[in-house]
């Protein structure tokens, strides 16, 4: 089984702490992982922004770096959606790539099993509020949305119970969009802070003393949002969680190992 | 009727005469009470449906069911007017056929006309919106009175509804009180739903009572039977239509479907996915005029068939108008109905709208996150999300996004494209961060910085702490 | 078997249990009786029986005698005729009708021209009583549409309690343009 991890260009640059995370928490599973050079980006920043075809070279460019493996774990639901979605236009490697492109958590659930994922050992005294992004959610079948009438399940929750003293804040809208939205964050900022600022504070009415997310973009967002209204609150990819690397913010440049 | 001579509230529009939704949203959201107050209404009626939904077995199944059968008759669009007509017809129902919004608009005064009737009382119809019905047959004097609850507030407003099933959920009570009051008689000061309620009860009795017409919208034409539903929760469509001696029922060519037995499928569907009851109060089937009555079907098109024939969006058809998707919608919620300039508002009117004029609407694809909840709520199952990100790039490909954002995004997808040029873009970017101060970096930042602060560069990218610690040194 | 949906075997009792649920979540007020009882039932309904019905904190005018009565039920006396020109139902206090079926899912009952008189004595009148036989009531919509043919008259609708709006500020409001209360009469038949 060839595993890739592939971090997002803004994970990558932005936090790194998380990809190392994920690294670790696969390595320790006892899967090896490679980390390809060649592709930066999936596109999706672009091609969301309606500019499908200025990102056409990254997902070419993504398709060709990961054609030879098994699976292509990626640290963000939304370029995860994004690549299943829109790889399979671009020929043969192209839809064997979108076909073997998944989320982290997904990976974790579905190929790797909560009980392997159980042996990790993590613990983290701390009540959390999940998010998970909304392409992931919905995309992906991370979990079941709001909307569906269907029987309740949700992978990401399922793989952050194996972790010892951790309890989940009760979110009055489990599943209401972030407000990040790519682009729109920019095009439409007015709103995309107020959807961020009402997260937040129903993360707050529901006790939580962090945020832990399957979509570092949300949390970039939903952090600058937070920590331009004097807000302190700790937001952690699962990852960091799980590889035990959540004692400080995720998202606080510490770089390197820590 | 247009009581008052005060302006419409108008969307931001920019200087191309483009809706400018990201203004208009601004201008909603920067007052915080009213756009909590907004999207706490908006999300009570999301609540309601889905508890509705929840006493429902296999209403995933019924969505299928209802997308199956739209689709079907989208298909064969054709035909089933031809049977619809056929059998309206011979029920002794006088069906029409209107090009656009002018043609309809044209027959309706047509029918008044040969009926010398000046008095016209409406029941809600977005389509007679979509076609300035209103305006048109009052320039021509004719007295229009919308009977619907919401709409009889906005036009009283001089307002255009803000939302196609609620038409003024943006009101507060207070405001429709005073309303009231100055158009109405009630006590000033006097905002309790009741009172009002039963003040214009006794109002639009007397128009009801003196009317030469009514108007209908319809909620679902069918074909093997020749006949048109009305669903309605106050009882003004049947009202009108049973004490006028004309009865005229405006429908788009989309409202079809095949057989009678398909409504148990779309009415099990329509009311609670629209306000979360189990029915509406009156879900009316006429399928010949009463004694003494005329009844007229307009069939409009108006753009429809132009939007079947498009690969990508003709799936927008199957809409039934239960607003599900607009309640849902995050960036409704806290912008409002009037952001949109558009008839339909929210994510149903994005797809739907960008097909009568792409340059004027260019910005609605763009009001969403992609967040994908309209799509999941949708009754039919039409998926507004892939439909939103499909227009994005029509808009884009037209040339109607500023030069300037172009520019920009065409250098962002080299950039994304080559892991080198990134990491000297990113490398340049956290210089000039480590070096200017915050609150300068962050009014450099643009929209992003003008609404939140910046993310920390890190010392680091992964990658170099992966060739660091994983590959050793090159 | 309207489109293979699923259809749990359920007892008569569970679906009259599940219609007066509905009907009840509708804002119909639900009572029992007999056909032989019908003519006394609905006499109570006038005046005072109206007044004190739940329905009559909305209904202010109900206190008054529901004098003008117009019945489509055999058995129960009316007091006005169906008239040539619906304007001269204007004042209706009360229609009484009976439905063709009703629906356990969502308190619908069926209610085509014939059994109206005049369609508009639905919406005119300030009351409308609605006689159901119990063995009419159907599970769901599909069996609805399957049991009914709805373009054999000129007009019938699926009435599912009183008139109601909740176009100010969200708030239900009942007896918006039609009738300002629905009680239906279950006949044990």
């Amino acid at each position: 089984m060839r595993v890739a991890l592939f971090a997002p260009c803004f994970v990558d640059h932005l936090v790194p702490s998380a990809a190392i995370a994920a690294l670790r928490v696969l390595e320790r599973l006892g899967i090896v992982v490679d980390v390809p050079d060649g592709a930066a980006c999936c596109g999706q920043p672009v091609a969301n922004a309606g500019f499908a075809s200025a990102g056409a070279a990254a997902l070419e460019r993504f398709a060709d770096t990961f054609a030879s493996y098994d699976h292509v774990v990626v640290l963000s639901g939304s370029c995860a959606v994004h690549v299943r979605g829109h790889a399979t236009g671009i020929g043969d490697a192209g839809i064997r790539v979108a076909q073997r492109t998944t989320e982290f958590c997904a990976f974790l659930h579905d190929v790797v099993g909560v009980e392997r994922v159980r042996m990790l050992g993590a613990t983290l005294r701390a009540r959390v509020a999940l998010h998970i992004g909304c392409h992931a959610l919905r995309g992906l079948d991370l979990a079941r949305p709001s909307e569906l009438q269907l029987r309740p399940s949700n992978k990401v929750r399922a793989v952050l119970a194996t972790v010892e003293g951790l309890s989940f804040a009760a979110l009055a809208r489990p599943d209401e969009c972030c407000g990040f939205g790519g682009s729109f964050s920019i095009g439409e900022g007015a709103v995309s802070a107020r959807m961020g600022r009402d997260r937040l504070a129903d993360v707050q009415a529901g006790g939580a003393t962090a945020l832990v997310t399957t979509d570092l973009s949300c949390a970039i967002h939903l952090r600058g949002v937070d920590r331009a209204a004097g807000g302190a609150l700790p937001m952690w990819h699962v990852a960091e969680v799980l590889a035990g690397m959540a004692a400080c913010d995720a998202l606080d440049a510490s770089g390197g190992e820590r | 009727m247009r009581d008052r001579g005060e302006p419409r509230p108008l969307p931001v529009l920019d200087a191309t005469g483009a809706v400018d939704h990201a203004a208009g949203a601004e201008r909603f959201v920067a007052n915080e009470a009213r756009t909590t107050w907004h999207d706490a209404s908006l999300w009570f009626v999301r609540e309601k449906r889905d508890r509705a939904a929840s006493t429902v077995e296999d209403w995933e199944a019924l969505r299928d069911a209802a997308s199956a059968i739209k689709t079907h008759t989208l298909s064969r669009l054709d035909e089933y007017l031809a049977q619809f007509e056929q059998r309206a017809t011979a029920r002794g129902i006088t069906v029409h056929w209107a090009r656009d919004a002018a043609e309809h608009n044209e027959i309706v005064l047509g029918i008044l006309s040969a009926r010398g009737a000046r008095r016209l009382v409406k029941s809600k119809s977005m389509l007679t919106e979509e076609c300035g019905l209103n305006d048109y047959l009052i320039g021509r004097g004719i007295d229009v009175v919308d009977t619907d609850l919401g709409e009889r507030i906005v036009q009283l407003r001089n307002e255009p509804p803000s939302h196609i099933v609620m038409p003024a959920i943006h009101l507060k009570k207070e405001e429709i009180g005073e309303t009231f009051h100055e158009h109405l008689g009630t006590p000033a000061g006097d905002d309790d739903p009741d009172a009002l309620t039963a003040a214009a009860r006794v109002h639009l009795r007397a128009r009801f009572l003196a009317a030469d017409a009514a108007l209908t919208g319809v909620n679902f034409a069918i074909a093997e039977t020749g006949g048109i539903v009305v669903c309605t929760n106050e009882g003004n469509a049947d009202l009108g239509t049973a004490l006028a001696p004309v009865h005229i029922a405006s429908m788009g060519i989309e409202k079809l479907v095949p057989r009678a037995a398909d409504l148990g499928v779309f009415l099990r569907l329509l009311a609670r996915s629209a306000t979360g009851q189990a029915s509406t109060v009156y879900a009316s089937h006429m399928h010949a005029a009463r004694p003494g009555q005329a009844l007229h079907v307009v069939l409009v098109d108006n753009g429809r068939s132009a939007q079947l024939g498009r690969a990508d969006f003709w799936g927008s058809l199957k809409c039934i108008r239960c607003a599900a998707c607009i309640n849902t919608c995050p960036v409704y919620r806290r912008s409002g109905g009037y952001s949109y300039g558009s008839t339909v508002p929210g994510p149903i009117g994005s797809v739907l709208t960008p097909g009568f004029d792409l340059q004027k609407y260019a910005s609605l694809p763009f009001a969403s996150t992609l967040c994908g909840s309209c799509a999941a709520v949708c009754p039919v199952r039409v998926d507004l999300d892939v439909q939103l990100y499909k227009w994005r790039q029509l808009a884009v490909d037209a040339g109607y996004v500023s030069p300037v954002k172009g520019w920009l995004m065409r250098r962002l997808g080299a950039v994304l494209a080559d892991p080198a040029l990134l990491q000297l873009t990113v490398g340049i970017a956290g210089a000039i961060l480590r070096v200017v101060p915050r609150p300068l970096a962050r009014r450099l930042a643009g929209a992003w910085g003008r609404w939140r602060e910046l993310p920390e560069m890190p010392a680091q990218s992964f990658r170099a702490w992966y060739r660091a610690n994983r590959r050793g040194p090159d | 078997m309207p489109l293979g949906f699923a259809q749990r075997i359920v007892s008569r009792d569970d679906l009259v249990a599940r219609f007066i649920d509905s009907a009840a979540g509708a804002a119909a007020r639900v009572v029992h009786g007999t056909r032989a009882e019908l003519a006394t039932l609905v006499a109570g309904f006038s005046g005072d029986g109206l007044a004190s019905d739940g329905v009559a904190r909305f209904d202010r005018e109900a206190q008054r005698v529901a004098s003008r009565c117009l019945s489509m039920v055999p058995g129960v006396p009316g007091t006005v005729a169906v008239p040539d020109d619906p304007h001269a139902l204007a004042d209706l206090d009360l229609l009484v009708c009976e439905g063709v079926l009703g629906v356990a899912e969502n308190g619908g009952i069926w209610l085509p021209a014939s059994r109206l008189g005049e369609r508009s004595a639905l919406v005119l009148a300030r009351h409308v009583v609605v006689v159901l036989a119990r063995s009419s009531i159907v599970a769901d919509l599909h069996a609805a549409y399957a049991a009914v043919d709805v373009s054999a008259e000129s007009f019938g609708v699926f009435l599912a309690g009183p008139s109601k709006t909740a176009d100010i500020e969200q708030s239900l409001v009942i007896g918006a343009h039609g009738a300002m209360g629905v009680t239906v009469v279950l006949l044990d038949e």
